[in-house]
Protein backbone atom coordinates (compact mmCIF):
# COMPACT_ATOMS: atom_id res chain seq x y z
CA UNK A 1 0.00 0.00 0.00
CA UNK A 2 1.20 3.50 -0.78
CA UNK A 3 2.32 5.67 2.10
CA UNK A 4 0.34 8.77 2.67
CA UNK A 5 0.67 11.81 4.84
CA UNK A 6 -2.70 12.85 6.18
CA UNK A 7 -1.48 16.39 6.83
CA UNK A 8 -0.50 17.00 3.22
CA UNK A 9 -3.78 15.49 1.93
CA UNK A 10 -5.75 17.69 4.34
CA UNK A 11 -3.81 20.69 3.08
CA UNK A 12 -4.65 19.82 -0.52
CA UNK A 13 -8.32 19.43 0.48
CA UNK A 14 -8.28 22.68 2.51
CA UNK A 15 -9.59 21.04 5.66
CA UNK A 16 -8.05 21.75 9.04
CA UNK A 17 -7.87 18.53 11.06
CA UNK A 18 -7.42 18.10 14.80
CA UNK A 19 -4.79 15.67 16.10
CA UNK A 20 -7.52 13.15 16.93
CA UNK A 21 -9.01 13.45 13.47
CA UNK A 22 -5.62 12.98 11.87
CA UNK A 23 -5.12 9.74 13.76
CA UNK A 24 -8.60 8.40 13.10
CA UNK A 25 -8.63 9.35 9.42
CA UNK A 26 -5.18 7.84 8.87
CA UNK A 27 -6.53 4.59 10.25
CA UNK A 28 -9.79 4.74 8.24
CA UNK A 29 -8.07 5.62 4.98
CA UNK A 30 -5.50 2.85 5.48
CA UNK A 31 -8.32 0.29 5.83
CA UNK A 32 -10.10 1.58 2.72
CA UNK A 33 -6.91 1.85 0.64
CA UNK A 34 -5.99 -1.68 1.62
CA UNK A 35 -9.39 -2.86 0.42
CA UNK A 36 -9.11 -1.09 -2.94
CA UNK A 37 -5.71 -2.73 -3.48
CA UNK A 38 -7.79 -5.61 -4.89
CA UNK A 39 -7.79 -3.58 -8.10
CA UNK A 40 -4.01 -3.58 -8.41
CA UNK A 41 -3.83 -7.23 -9.44
CA UNK A 42 -6.48 -6.71 -12.11
CA UNK A 43 -5.23 -7.13 -15.67
CA UNK A 44 -6.82 -4.40 -17.76
CA UNK A 45 -6.50 -4.02 -21.49
CA UNK A 46 -8.60 -0.85 -21.52
CA UNK A 47 -6.73 2.32 -22.41
CA UNK A 48 -7.47 5.38 -20.34
CA UNK A 49 -8.21 7.17 -23.65
CA UNK A 50 -11.18 4.82 -24.17
CA UNK A 51 -12.69 5.68 -20.82
CA UNK A 52 -15.47 8.25 -20.76
CA UNK A 53 -16.80 10.07 -17.77
CA UNK A 54 -20.40 9.52 -18.89
CA UNK A 55 -21.12 5.81 -18.42
CA UNK A 56 -23.23 5.68 -21.57
CA UNK A 57 -22.27 8.47 -23.98
CA UNK A 58 -18.93 9.19 -25.57
CA UNK A 59 -19.47 12.91 -25.90
CA UNK A 60 -21.17 15.40 -23.67
CA UNK A 61 -23.52 17.76 -25.47
CA UNK A 62 -22.68 21.42 -25.26
CA UNK A 63 -25.40 24.06 -25.37
CA UNK A 64 -25.47 26.86 -27.91
CA UNK A 65 -23.77 29.99 -26.62
CA UNK A 66 -26.96 32.00 -26.33
CA UNK A 67 -27.76 34.37 -23.49
CA UNK A 68 -30.49 32.99 -21.25
CA UNK A 69 -32.32 34.08 -18.16
CA UNK A 70 -30.19 33.34 -15.12
CA UNK A 71 -29.92 34.25 -11.45
CA UNK A 72 -30.11 37.97 -10.76
CA UNK A 73 -27.16 39.68 -9.08
CA UNK A 74 -29.05 39.83 -5.79
CA UNK A 75 -30.10 36.18 -6.00
CA UNK A 76 -26.51 35.13 -6.62
CA UNK A 77 -25.42 37.04 -3.51
CA UNK A 78 -28.41 36.02 -1.39
CA UNK A 79 -26.60 33.19 0.41
CA UNK A 80 -23.20 34.87 0.73
CA UNK A 81 -21.81 34.92 4.29
CA UNK A 82 -20.64 38.48 3.58
CA UNK A 83 -21.20 40.81 0.64
CA UNK A 84 -20.76 44.50 -0.05
CA UNK A 85 -21.51 46.73 -3.04
CA UNK A 86 -22.77 43.76 -5.02
CA UNK A 87 -19.65 41.68 -4.42
CA UNK A 88 -18.58 38.74 -2.24
CA UNK A 89 -16.35 39.83 0.62
CA UNK A 90 -13.46 37.58 1.72
CA UNK A 91 -10.61 38.00 4.21
CA UNK A 92 -7.26 39.19 2.78
CA UNK A 93 -5.26 36.63 0.82
CA UNK A 94 -2.12 37.36 2.82
CA UNK A 95 -1.65 38.43 6.39
CA UNK B 1 -59.18 2.34 3.62
CA UNK B 2 -57.62 5.68 4.41
CA UNK B 3 -56.65 7.91 1.50
CA UNK B 4 -52.94 7.91 2.43
CA UNK B 5 -52.72 4.15 1.82
CA UNK B 6 -53.98 4.34 -1.76
CA UNK B 7 -51.95 4.41 -4.96
CA UNK B 8 -51.59 7.57 -7.05
CA UNK B 9 -53.94 6.18 -9.71
CA UNK B 10 -56.59 5.23 -7.12
CA UNK B 11 -56.38 8.69 -5.56
CA UNK B 12 -56.65 10.39 -8.95
CA UNK B 13 -59.76 8.35 -9.75
CA UNK B 14 -61.37 9.34 -6.44
CA UNK B 15 -60.56 13.01 -7.11
CA UNK B 16 -62.00 12.81 -10.64
CA UNK B 17 -65.13 11.04 -9.40
CA UNK B 18 -65.40 13.71 -6.66
CA UNK B 19 -65.40 11.04 -3.95
CA UNK B 20 -62.41 12.66 -2.26
CA UNK B 21 -60.48 15.94 -2.44
CA UNK B 22 -56.73 16.65 -2.53
CA UNK B 23 -57.14 18.90 0.54
CA UNK B 24 -58.60 15.95 2.50
CA UNK B 25 -55.62 13.82 1.50
CA UNK B 26 -53.23 16.63 2.40
CA UNK B 27 -54.69 17.01 5.90
CA UNK B 28 -54.71 13.19 6.28
CA UNK B 29 -50.99 13.18 5.45
CA UNK B 30 -50.21 15.95 7.93
CA UNK B 31 -52.25 14.30 10.68
CA UNK B 32 -49.92 11.34 10.17
CA UNK B 33 -46.73 13.36 10.21
CA UNK B 34 -47.84 15.15 13.39
CA UNK B 35 -47.40 11.76 15.10
CA UNK B 36 -44.76 10.08 12.99
CA UNK B 37 -42.21 12.88 12.85
CA UNK B 38 -41.49 12.90 16.59
CA UNK B 39 -40.94 9.15 16.40
CA UNK B 40 -39.05 8.87 13.11
CA UNK B 41 -37.63 12.28 12.12
CA UNK B 42 -38.14 11.65 8.40
CA UNK B 43 -38.53 15.32 7.40
CA UNK B 44 -36.13 18.16 8.11
CA UNK B 45 -38.64 20.77 6.94
CA UNK B 46 -42.43 20.41 6.77
CA UNK B 47 -44.42 22.58 4.37
CA UNK B 48 -47.94 22.12 5.76
CA UNK B 49 -49.09 25.73 6.00
CA UNK B 50 -47.57 26.77 2.70
CA UNK B 51 -49.54 24.26 0.69
CA UNK B 52 -53.01 24.54 2.18
CA UNK B 53 -53.88 27.12 -0.47
CA UNK B 54 -52.35 24.96 -3.21
CA UNK B 55 -54.36 21.97 -2.01
CA UNK B 56 -57.54 24.04 -2.30
CA UNK B 57 -56.51 25.04 -5.82
CA UNK B 58 -56.20 21.35 -6.66
CA UNK B 59 -59.68 20.79 -5.21
CA UNK B 60 -61.03 23.50 -7.51
CA UNK B 61 -59.34 22.07 -10.60
CA UNK B 62 -60.91 18.65 -9.99
CA UNK B 63 -64.22 20.30 -9.16
CA UNK B 64 -64.12 22.09 -12.53
CA UNK B 65 -62.80 19.10 -14.48
CA UNK B 66 -59.51 20.89 -15.17
CA UNK B 67 -56.98 18.78 -13.30
CA UNK B 68 -53.43 18.74 -14.63
CA UNK B 69 -52.97 14.99 -14.53
CA UNK B 70 -52.21 12.05 -12.27
CA UNK B 71 -49.96 14.00 -9.89
CA UNK B 72 -52.29 16.95 -9.37
CA UNK B 73 -52.76 17.30 -5.60
CA UNK B 74 -50.50 14.35 -4.70
CA UNK B 75 -48.27 14.95 -1.63
CA UNK B 76 -44.64 14.14 -2.47
CA UNK B 77 -41.62 14.40 -0.14
CA UNK B 78 -38.35 15.77 -1.53
CA UNK B 79 -34.89 14.72 -0.39
CA UNK B 80 -33.10 17.71 1.08
CA UNK B 81 -30.35 17.75 -1.55
CA UNK B 82 -32.80 18.80 -4.30
CA UNK B 83 -33.39 22.53 -4.66
CA UNK B 84 -36.83 24.08 -4.27
CA UNK B 85 -36.71 27.83 -4.84
CA UNK B 86 -36.93 29.87 -1.65
CA UNK B 87 -36.72 26.81 0.61
CA UNK B 88 -33.87 25.48 2.73
CA UNK B 89 -31.69 22.85 1.03
CA UNK B 90 -29.38 21.69 3.78
CA UNK B 91 -28.03 18.36 2.46
CA UNK B 92 -28.20 17.48 6.19
CA UNK B 93 -24.95 19.40 6.60
CA UNK B 94 -23.90 22.17 8.97
CA UNK B 95 -22.25 23.62 5.87
CA UNK B 96 -25.66 24.44 4.33
CA UNK B 97 -27.88 24.74 7.41
CA UNK B 98 -29.07 28.19 6.31
CA UNK B 99 -28.88 27.80 2.53
CA UNK B 100 -32.03 28.86 0.70
CA UNK B 101 -32.01 27.91 -2.93
CA UNK B 102 -32.50 30.80 -5.37
CA UNK B 103 -33.68 28.39 -8.09
CA UNK B 104 -35.65 25.19 -8.72
CA UNK B 105 -34.11 21.88 -9.72
CA UNK B 106 -35.41 20.73 -13.12
CA UNK B 107 -37.32 17.86 -11.46
CA UNK B 108 -39.09 20.43 -9.28
CA UNK B 109 -39.98 22.59 -12.31
CA UNK B 110 -41.50 19.47 -13.86
CA UNK B 111 -43.44 18.47 -10.73
CA UNK B 112 -44.65 22.07 -10.32
CA UNK B 113 -46.25 21.89 -13.77
CA UNK B 114 -48.24 18.89 -12.53
CA UNK B 115 -49.29 20.71 -9.34
CA UNK B 116 -47.71 18.28 -6.92
CA UNK B 117 -48.10 19.25 -3.25
CA UNK B 118 -44.77 18.95 -1.46
CA UNK B 119 -44.85 17.62 2.10
CA UNK B 120 -41.40 19.05 2.82
CA UNK B 121 -37.71 18.17 2.66
CA UNK B 122 -36.45 14.85 3.97
CA UNK B 123 -33.43 13.81 6.00
CA UNK B 124 -30.39 12.17 4.40
CA UNK B 125 -26.83 11.20 5.16
CA UNK B 126 -24.80 14.40 4.86
CA UNK B 127 -24.38 15.25 1.15
CA UNK B 128 -25.92 11.80 0.40
CA UNK B 129 -22.82 10.02 1.71
CA UNK B 130 -23.92 7.04 3.73
CA UNK B 131 -26.17 4.02 3.91
CA UNK B 132 -28.12 4.57 7.12
CA UNK B 133 -29.09 8.29 7.44
CA UNK B 134 -26.98 8.27 10.62
CA UNK B 135 -24.57 10.77 9.05
CA UNK B 136 -27.09 13.62 9.14
CA UNK B 137 -25.92 16.70 11.06
CA UNK B 138 -29.53 17.11 12.24
CA UNK B 139 -30.07 13.71 13.86
CA UNK B 140 -30.84 10.27 12.52
CA UNK B 141 -34.05 8.97 10.97
CA UNK B 142 -35.60 5.77 12.29
CA UNK B 143 -37.10 2.84 10.44
CA UNK B 144 -40.93 2.78 10.74
CA UNK B 145 -40.84 -1.03 10.87
CA UNK B 146 -38.76 -0.98 14.04
CA UNK B 147 -37.36 2.23 15.45
CA UNK B 148 -34.22 0.51 16.76
CA UNK B 149 -33.19 0.00 13.14
CA UNK B 150 -31.94 2.37 10.45
CA UNK B 151 -34.17 3.21 7.46
CA UNK B 152 -31.17 2.83 5.13
CA UNK B 153 -29.62 5.69 3.26
CA UNK B 154 -28.80 8.01 2.05
CA UNK B 155 -32.45 8.72 1.12
CA UNK B 156 -33.59 7.38 4.52
CA UNK B 157 -35.93 10.29 5.26
CA UNK B 158 -37.68 9.90 1.90
CA UNK B 159 -38.16 6.15 2.45
CA UNK B 160 -39.30 6.54 6.07
CA UNK B 161 -41.84 9.22 5.10
CA UNK B 162 -43.48 7.03 2.43
CA UNK B 163 -43.36 3.96 4.66
CA UNK B 164 -44.99 5.88 7.53
CA UNK B 165 -47.56 7.36 5.11
CA UNK B 166 -46.50 10.95 5.74
CA UNK B 167 -46.07 11.23 1.94
CA UNK B 168 -47.62 9.36 -0.99
CA UNK B 169 -44.29 9.17 -2.79
CA UNK B 170 -40.86 10.74 -2.54
CA UNK B 171 -37.87 11.77 -4.58
CA UNK B 172 -34.49 10.44 -3.60
CA UNK B 173 -31.09 10.43 -5.23
CA UNK B 174 -29.02 7.31 -5.85
CA UNK B 175 -25.23 7.35 -6.23
CA UNK B 176 -24.47 3.81 -5.03
CA UNK B 177 -27.88 2.54 -3.92
CA UNK B 178 -29.26 5.51 -1.97
CA UNK B 179 -32.79 5.06 -3.39
CA UNK B 180 -32.94 1.26 -3.65
CA UNK B 181 -31.34 0.32 -0.32
CA UNK B 182 -33.62 2.49 1.88
CA UNK B 183 -36.61 1.39 -0.21
CA UNK B 184 -35.68 -2.25 0.50
CA UNK B 185 -35.16 -1.54 4.22
CA UNK B 186 -38.57 0.16 4.48
CA UNK B 187 -40.66 -2.26 2.36
CA UNK B 188 -41.03 0.06 -0.64
CA UNK B 189 -40.29 0.31 -4.34
CA UNK B 190 -37.16 2.33 -5.15
CA UNK B 191 -36.24 3.10 -8.74
CA UNK B 192 -32.90 4.40 -10.00
CA UNK B 193 -33.42 5.36 -13.66
CA UNK B 194 -30.89 5.04 -16.49
CA UNK B 195 -28.13 7.61 -15.92
CA UNK B 196 -28.94 10.76 -17.86
CA UNK B 197 -32.69 10.20 -18.26
CA UNK B 198 -33.54 12.44 -15.29
CA UNK B 199 -31.86 15.85 -15.11
CA UNK B 200 -29.43 16.40 -12.25
CA UNK B 201 -29.72 20.18 -12.53
CA UNK B 202 -30.48 21.46 -9.03
CA UNK B 203 -29.44 18.25 -7.30
CA UNK B 204 -26.48 19.18 -5.07
CA UNK B 205 -23.74 17.08 -6.66
CA UNK B 206 -21.98 14.28 -4.81
CA UNK B 207 -20.45 12.12 -7.57
CA UNK B 208 -21.60 13.49 -10.89
CA UNK B 209 -21.03 10.43 -13.08
CA UNK B 210 -23.06 8.27 -10.67
CA UNK B 211 -25.80 10.51 -9.15
CA UNK B 212 -29.34 10.01 -10.39
CA UNK B 213 -32.69 11.23 -9.06
CA UNK B 214 -35.58 8.78 -8.83
CA UNK B 215 -38.77 7.87 -6.98
CA UNK B 216 -39.46 5.93 -3.78
CA UNK B 217 -43.06 4.72 -3.70
CA UNK B 218 -45.47 2.13 -2.33
CA UNK B 219 -45.81 0.34 -5.66
CA UNK B 220 -44.31 0.10 -9.15
CA UNK B 221 -47.06 2.05 -10.91
CA UNK B 222 -46.53 5.06 -8.62
CA UNK B 223 -42.81 4.93 -9.45
CA UNK B 224 -43.63 4.90 -13.16
CA UNK B 225 -45.99 7.88 -12.84
CA UNK B 226 -43.33 9.94 -11.05
CA UNK B 227 -40.58 8.78 -13.43
CA UNK B 228 -42.67 9.75 -16.46
CA UNK B 229 -43.11 13.19 -14.95
CA UNK B 230 -39.49 13.92 -13.99
CA UNK B 231 -37.61 12.34 -16.92
CA UNK B 232 -36.66 13.94 -20.23
CA UNK B 233 -33.77 15.74 -21.84
CA UNK B 234 -32.57 18.93 -20.15
CA UNK B 235 -30.04 21.25 -21.72
CA UNK B 236 -29.12 22.51 -18.23
CA UNK B 237 -27.49 19.14 -17.50
CA UNK B 238 -24.64 18.32 -19.88
CA UNK B 239 -24.96 14.61 -19.07
CA UNK B 240 -28.69 14.50 -19.84
CA UNK B 241 -29.52 11.98 -22.58
CA UNK B 242 -31.69 12.89 -25.54
CA UNK B 243 -32.60 9.32 -26.51
CA UNK B 244 -35.81 7.37 -26.81
CA UNK B 245 -36.64 4.42 -24.60
CA UNK B 246 -35.79 0.97 -25.97
CA UNK B 247 -38.50 -1.68 -25.67
CA UNK B 248 -37.46 -5.14 -24.56
CA UNK B 249 -39.77 -8.12 -23.93
CA UNK B 250 -41.07 -8.45 -20.38
CA UNK B 251 -43.57 -11.23 -21.01
CA UNK B 252 -42.64 -14.92 -20.84
CA UNK B 253 -40.32 -14.56 -23.81
CA UNK B 254 -38.00 -12.43 -21.65
CA UNK B 255 -34.79 -14.10 -20.52
CA UNK B 256 -33.83 -13.71 -16.88
CA UNK B 257 -30.28 -13.85 -15.52
CA UNK B 258 -29.38 -14.46 -11.89
CA UNK B 259 -26.05 -12.87 -10.97
CA UNK B 260 -23.92 -15.65 -9.49
CA UNK B 261 -21.56 -13.29 -7.66
CA UNK B 262 -24.46 -11.61 -5.82
CA UNK B 263 -25.84 -14.92 -4.53
CA UNK B 264 -22.59 -16.05 -2.85
CA UNK B 265 -20.50 -14.99 0.15
CA UNK B 266 -21.51 -11.82 1.92
CA UNK B 267 -25.21 -12.31 1.14
CA UNK B 268 -27.46 -13.50 3.96
CA UNK B 269 -29.62 -16.61 3.54
CA UNK B 270 -32.68 -14.42 4.01
CA UNK B 271 -31.75 -12.12 1.14
CA UNK B 272 -30.88 -15.07 -1.10
CA UNK B 273 -34.16 -16.80 -0.25
CA UNK B 274 -36.15 -13.78 -1.42
CA UNK B 275 -34.46 -13.99 -4.83
CA UNK B 276 -35.09 -17.73 -5.04
CA UNK B 277 -38.74 -17.19 -4.15
CA UNK B 278 -39.15 -14.68 -6.99
CA UNK B 279 -37.27 -16.94 -9.43
CA UNK B 280 -39.47 -19.91 -8.53
CA UNK B 281 -42.57 -17.86 -9.25
CA UNK B 282 -41.20 -16.65 -12.58
CA UNK B 283 -40.21 -20.19 -13.53
CA UNK B 284 -43.73 -21.41 -12.80
CA UNK B 285 -45.04 -18.67 -15.07
CA UNK B 286 -42.82 -20.01 -17.85
CA UNK B 287 -39.88 -17.59 -17.81
CA UNK B 288 -36.44 -18.87 -18.84
CA UNK B 289 -33.91 -18.36 -16.08
CA UNK B 290 -30.17 -18.88 -16.19
CA UNK B 291 -27.23 -18.16 -13.95
CA UNK B 292 -24.82 -15.56 -15.29
CA UNK B 293 -21.42 -14.43 -14.10
CA UNK B 294 -20.07 -10.88 -13.93
CA UNK B 295 -16.68 -11.40 -12.27
CA UNK B 296 -15.90 -7.69 -11.90
CA UNK B 297 -18.93 -7.16 -9.68
CA UNK B 298 -16.80 -8.50 -6.84
CA UNK B 299 -14.57 -5.45 -7.27
CA UNK B 300 -17.36 -2.91 -7.57
CA UNK B 301 -16.94 -1.57 -4.00
CA UNK B 302 -13.23 -0.96 -4.67
CA UNK B 303 -13.99 0.78 -7.98
CA UNK B 304 -16.76 2.83 -6.44
CA UNK B 305 -14.78 3.96 -3.39
CA UNK B 306 -12.16 5.48 -5.65
CA UNK B 307 -14.42 7.07 -8.27
CA UNK B 308 -17.13 8.43 -5.95
CA UNK B 309 -14.72 10.07 -3.44
CA UNK B 310 -12.63 11.49 -6.32
CA UNK B 311 -15.70 13.15 -7.81
CA UNK B 312 -16.92 14.17 -4.36
CA UNK B 313 -13.62 15.88 -3.53
CA UNK B 314 -13.92 17.96 -6.71
CA UNK B 315 -17.64 18.73 -6.27
CA UNK B 316 -17.40 19.71 -2.61
CA UNK B 317 -14.48 22.05 -3.26
CA UNK B 318 -17.17 24.69 -3.91
CA UNK B 319 -17.98 24.88 -0.20
CA UNK B 320 -15.34 27.41 0.71
CA UNK B 321 -17.19 29.94 2.86
CA UNK B 322 -17.32 32.52 0.07
CA UNK B 323 -20.50 32.25 -2.00
CA UNK B 324 -22.91 30.32 0.21
CA UNK B 325 -23.13 28.28 3.36
CA UNK B 326 -21.16 28.38 6.55
CA UNK B 327 -18.19 30.68 7.11
CA UNK B 328 -15.81 30.31 10.05
CA UNK B 329 -13.54 33.31 10.19
CA UNK B 330 -9.78 33.17 9.71
CA UNK B 331 -7.03 35.74 9.28
CA UNK B 332 -6.58 34.93 5.61
CA UNK B 333 -8.92 33.57 2.92
CA UNK B 334 -7.12 30.25 3.02
CA UNK B 335 -7.37 29.99 6.80
CA UNK B 336 -11.06 30.92 6.63
CA UNK B 337 -11.59 28.17 4.04
CA UNK B 338 -9.77 25.55 6.13
CA UNK B 339 -11.68 26.51 9.27
CA UNK B 340 -15.00 26.56 7.44
CA UNK B 341 -14.52 23.11 5.93
CA UNK B 342 -13.28 21.72 9.27
CA UNK B 343 -16.40 22.95 11.04
CA UNK B 344 -18.95 22.50 8.24
CA UNK B 345 -18.30 18.91 7.13
CA UNK B 346 -19.02 15.79 9.21
CA UNK B 347 -16.72 12.78 9.62
CA UNK B 348 -17.91 10.72 6.64
CA UNK B 349 -17.78 13.67 4.25
CA UNK B 350 -14.25 14.53 5.39
CA UNK B 351 -13.23 10.89 5.00
CA UNK B 352 -14.46 10.79 1.41
CA UNK B 353 -13.04 14.18 0.44
CA UNK B 354 -9.62 13.17 1.77
CA UNK B 355 -9.77 9.74 0.10
CA UNK B 356 -10.72 11.37 -3.19
CA UNK B 357 -8.07 14.06 -2.87
CA UNK B 358 -5.47 11.34 -2.34
CA UNK B 359 -6.73 9.20 -5.24
CA UNK B 360 -6.48 12.23 -7.55
CA UNK B 361 -3.17 13.58 -6.27
CA UNK B 362 0.01 13.71 -8.34
CA UNK B 363 1.79 10.38 -8.35
CA UNK B 364 -1.28 8.37 -7.32
CA UNK B 365 -3.76 9.28 -10.05
CA UNK B 366 -2.88 6.39 -12.38
CA UNK B 367 -2.60 3.88 -9.55
CA UNK B 368 -5.98 4.70 -8.04
CA UNK B 369 -8.41 6.88 -9.99
CA UNK B 370 -7.11 5.93 -13.45
CA UNK B 371 -7.20 2.24 -12.62
CA UNK B 372 -10.72 2.54 -11.21
CA UNK B 373 -11.94 4.30 -14.36
CA UNK B 374 -10.48 1.55 -16.55
CA UNK B 375 -11.98 -1.16 -14.35
CA UNK B 376 -15.33 0.61 -14.54
CA UNK B 377 -15.16 0.57 -18.34
CA UNK B 378 -14.43 -3.15 -18.26
CA UNK B 379 -17.40 -3.72 -15.95
CA UNK B 380 -19.65 -1.79 -18.36
CA UNK B 381 -18.39 -4.08 -21.15
CA UNK B 382 -19.20 -7.14 -19.01
CA UNK B 383 -22.76 -5.88 -18.54
CA UNK B 384 -23.11 -5.17 -22.29
CA UNK B 385 -22.09 -8.73 -23.10
CA UNK B 386 -24.49 -10.21 -20.56
CA UNK B 387 -27.36 -8.15 -21.98
CA UNK B 388 -26.80 -9.89 -25.33
CA UNK B 389 -27.92 -13.05 -23.54
CA UNK B 390 -30.51 -11.93 -21.01
CA UNK B 391 -33.06 -9.12 -20.70
CA UNK B 392 -33.20 -8.72 -16.92
CA UNK B 393 -30.73 -9.36 -14.13
CA UNK B 394 -32.00 -10.33 -10.70
CA UNK B 395 -30.20 -10.16 -7.36
CA UNK B 396 -30.91 -9.24 -3.76
CA UNK B 397 -31.07 -5.45 -3.22
CA UNK B 398 -29.15 -5.65 0.03
CA UNK B 399 -26.96 -8.32 1.64
CA UNK B 400 -29.18 -8.26 4.76
CA UNK B 401 -32.32 -6.60 6.08
CA UNK B 402 -31.96 -3.27 7.95
CA UNK B 403 -29.31 -3.16 10.66
CA UNK B 404 -29.54 -1.54 14.08
CA UNK B 405 -28.63 2.12 14.54
CA UNK B 406 -25.00 2.36 15.67
CA UNK B 407 -24.18 -1.17 14.49
CA UNK B 408 -21.93 -0.16 11.59
CA UNK B 409 -20.85 3.37 12.43
CA UNK B 410 -17.42 2.45 13.80
CA UNK B 411 -16.25 0.60 10.70
CA UNK B 412 -16.64 2.53 7.42
CA UNK B 413 -15.82 -0.47 5.27
CA UNK B 414 -18.54 -2.57 6.86
CA UNK B 415 -21.04 0.20 6.12
CA UNK B 416 -19.79 0.41 2.51
CA UNK B 417 -20.38 -3.35 2.08
CA UNK B 418 -24.12 -2.85 2.53
CA UNK B 419 -24.12 -1.32 -0.98
CA UNK B 420 -22.50 -4.35 -2.61
CA UNK B 421 -25.51 -5.25 -4.77
CA UNK B 422 -26.60 -1.74 -5.73
CA UNK B 423 -23.31 -0.08 -6.71
CA UNK B 424 -22.81 -1.94 -10.05
CA UNK B 425 -25.89 -0.29 -11.63
CA UNK B 426 -24.47 3.17 -10.83
CA UNK B 427 -21.06 2.31 -12.22
CA UNK B 428 -22.66 1.07 -15.45
CA UNK B 429 -25.44 3.70 -15.63
CA UNK B 430 -28.15 1.00 -15.72
CA UNK B 431 -31.78 1.35 -14.70
CA UNK B 432 -32.34 -0.61 -11.51
CA UNK B 433 -35.25 -1.15 -9.18
CA UNK B 434 -35.84 -2.64 -5.74
CA UNK B 435 -39.16 -4.42 -5.25
CA UNK B 436 -40.31 -5.38 -1.73
CA UNK B 437 -40.84 -9.15 -1.54
CA UNK B 438 -41.00 -10.32 2.07
CA UNK B 439 -40.01 -10.00 5.70
CA UNK B 440 -37.00 -11.24 7.63
CA UNK B 441 -37.19 -13.32 10.81
CA UNK B 442 -37.05 -10.04 12.70
CA UNK B 443 -40.06 -8.75 10.79
CA UNK B 444 -38.03 -6.31 8.68
CA UNK B 445 -38.59 -5.90 4.94
CA UNK B 446 -36.39 -7.42 2.25
CA UNK B 447 -36.24 -6.51 -1.43
CA UNK B 448 -35.18 -7.98 -4.72
CA UNK B 449 -33.30 -5.91 -7.29
CA UNK B 450 -33.81 -6.06 -11.05
CA UNK B 451 -31.50 -4.37 -13.57
CA UNK B 452 -31.75 -4.08 -17.35
CA UNK B 453 -29.79 -2.44 -20.12
CA UNK B 454 -29.66 1.35 -20.47
CA UNK B 455 -32.82 3.13 -21.67
CA UNK B 456 -35.12 0.17 -20.98
CA UNK B 457 -36.58 1.85 -17.89
CA UNK B 458 -40.21 1.45 -18.93
CA UNK B 459 -39.83 -2.22 -19.84
CA UNK B 460 -38.05 -2.77 -16.51
CA UNK B 461 -40.99 -1.17 -14.70
CA UNK B 462 -43.45 -3.38 -16.59
CA UNK B 463 -41.46 -6.50 -15.71
CA UNK B 464 -41.26 -5.32 -12.09
CA UNK B 465 -45.04 -5.15 -11.99
CA UNK B 466 -45.17 -8.84 -12.91
CA UNK B 467 -42.90 -9.64 -9.95
CA UNK B 468 -44.89 -7.31 -7.72
CA UNK B 469 -48.12 -9.11 -8.62
CA UNK B 470 -46.56 -12.51 -8.14
CA UNK B 471 -45.11 -11.86 -4.65
CA UNK B 472 -48.11 -9.81 -3.53
CA UNK B 473 -46.23 -8.11 -0.70
CA UNK B 474 -48.71 -5.96 1.19
CA UNK B 475 -47.37 -5.84 4.75
CA UNK B 476 -47.09 -2.43 6.37
CA UNK B 477 -45.24 -1.29 9.49
CA UNK B 478 -47.30 -1.57 12.66
CA UNK B 479 -48.88 1.72 13.56
CA UNK B 480 -48.52 3.04 10.00
CA UNK B 481 -50.65 2.04 7.03
CA UNK B 482 -53.84 -0.02 6.63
Amino acid sequence: MSDFDIKSIAKLASIKLSEDEQEKLTNDLSIILEHVQALSSLELDTNIEDVFIHPLEKELKLVEDIENESLTHDEALSNAPESKDGRFVVPPSME
Amino acid sequence: MELKNLSIRQLNNLFIEKKAKPSELYSDIFDTSANSESLLHAHLTLFEEKNIENAKNSDNRFENGKSTGLLDGIPIAIKDNINIKGELTTCSSKMLSNYRSPYNATVIEKLNKENVLYTGKTNLDEFAMGSSTENSAFGLTKNPWNTDYVPGGSSGGSAASVSARSAIGALGSDTGGSIRQPAAFCGLVGFKPTYGTVSRYGLIAFASSLDQIGPITKNVDDARIIYNSISGHDSLDATSIDSKQIKIPFDKSAKIGVIKELMEDGISDESRNEVNKVLQGLKEQGYQIKEVSLPLIKLSISIYYLIAPAECSANLARFDGVRYGLRVEGKTSYEMMQNTRAEGFGDEVKRRILLGTYALSAGYYDEYYGKALRARKKMIDEFSNIFNDVDFLISPTTPTAAFKAGEKTSNPLEMYMSDLCTIPANLAGLPSISIPTGLSNENLPLGVQVMSKPLTDLSLLSFSEIIEKEVDFNATPEGFGK
